[in-house]
């Protein structure tokens, strides 16, 4: 049996779902909030092309992606996602002893990535260290990590050079991986 | 006698281009993760890998990160569950729909 859509009960059935899905995405809970209104009144007009092929909710997400990559298209024309003097200096300068050793020597995790992603308590660590990255390093490591955007369709579209995402992504990783090791693997001990 | 001298030298060469320090090799740790590395590089790093452990659990900690960022950005991520839509966003949106149909 196709299914129909059914645009009376989107904000009741999905509006919280989407909401959340943007939130850690965009951070800013006005423009996650927004999102969801652009998306929901993209699709009440292209309802007519809802083909029953998919599910109701994975079509709205569908859309929803859309209109987050609209959302840091749109950024992008605010202010540059280039590196900049102004991002600092870099965190690694002085992670390292002048013959090229770690300092603090990252630890062992000893845990399977996967399954350590099962842990809900490390992924919401994972969120709030995610905000505390600057803007700029917080979306393109979303636009890399979570939407799974190729590194050359990121640099094409948020203009960027290819040396200065691996930068970007090598300290946002780096910031990421010390505060999860502060917050979760350092007070289990 | 000489190709001897010249193998030593040709061996010495490629240790010293080999014995990357972990300052060299964690950037490419991480840029591993997002293309294909010149064979150079990929070599370089491989045997940084195999005699440092440490940058080992490097790897393996950018790999968790990247693990934990997907399962954040799924639809039904274990987080946030407290966030949800105002009953006045809720609303609104809900006006809005309605006048636009």
């Amino acid at each position: 049996m196709p299914e129909t859509v059914n645009s009376d009960l989107w904000v009741d059935r999905y509006g919280d779902m989407m909401y959340r899905f943007t939130l850690v995405r965009v951070k800013n809970p006005d423009s996650a909030e927004e999102i969801v209104q652009v998306t929901l009144l993209a699709a009440l007009q292209a309802k007519g092309s809802f083909q029953g092929r998919s599910t109701e909710k994975s079509w709205l997400f569908g859309i929803l992606k859309h209109k987050i990559l609209d959302h840091f298209r749109e950024l992008k024309t605010q202010r540059t996602f280039e590196l900049t003097p102004e991002d600092g200096s870099d965190p690694l300068e002085n992670a390292y002893l002048p013959e090229g050793h770690w300092i603090n020597l990252p630890k062992n995790w000893d845990t399977d990535p996967h399954k350590a992603a099962e842990n809900r308590q490390l992924v919401e660590v994972l969120a709030k260290c995610m905000d505390k990255l600057s803007d700029k390093f917080r979306n393109i490591f979303v636009l890399k990590e979570i939407e799974g955007l190729a590194s050359d369709e990121i640099c094409k579209e948020m203009d960027i050079k290819p040396t200065n995402l691996w930068v970007i992504l090598h300290r946002a990783r780096h910031q990421l991986r010390k505060c999860l090791e502060m917050n979760h693997w350092d007070t289990k001990r | 006698m000489k190709s001897n001298t010249l193998m030593v030298k040709f061996l010495g060469w490629m240790i010293k281009w080999l014995k990357a320090t972990c300052r060299d090799t964690t950037p490419l740790i991480s840029e591993m993760m997002d293309h294909t590395l010149p064979l150079g590089k990929r070599l370089r790093v491989k045997f940084h890998l195999a005699i440092c452990d440490v940058c080992g659990f490097y790897k393996k900690q950018l790999e968790t990160v990247r693990a934990l960022a997907r399962k954040l950005g799924g639809e039904e991520a274990p987080t946030q569950q407290e966030a949800v839509l105002s009953e006045e966003a809720k609303s609104k949106i809900k006006d809005s729909l309605k006048q636009a149909s």
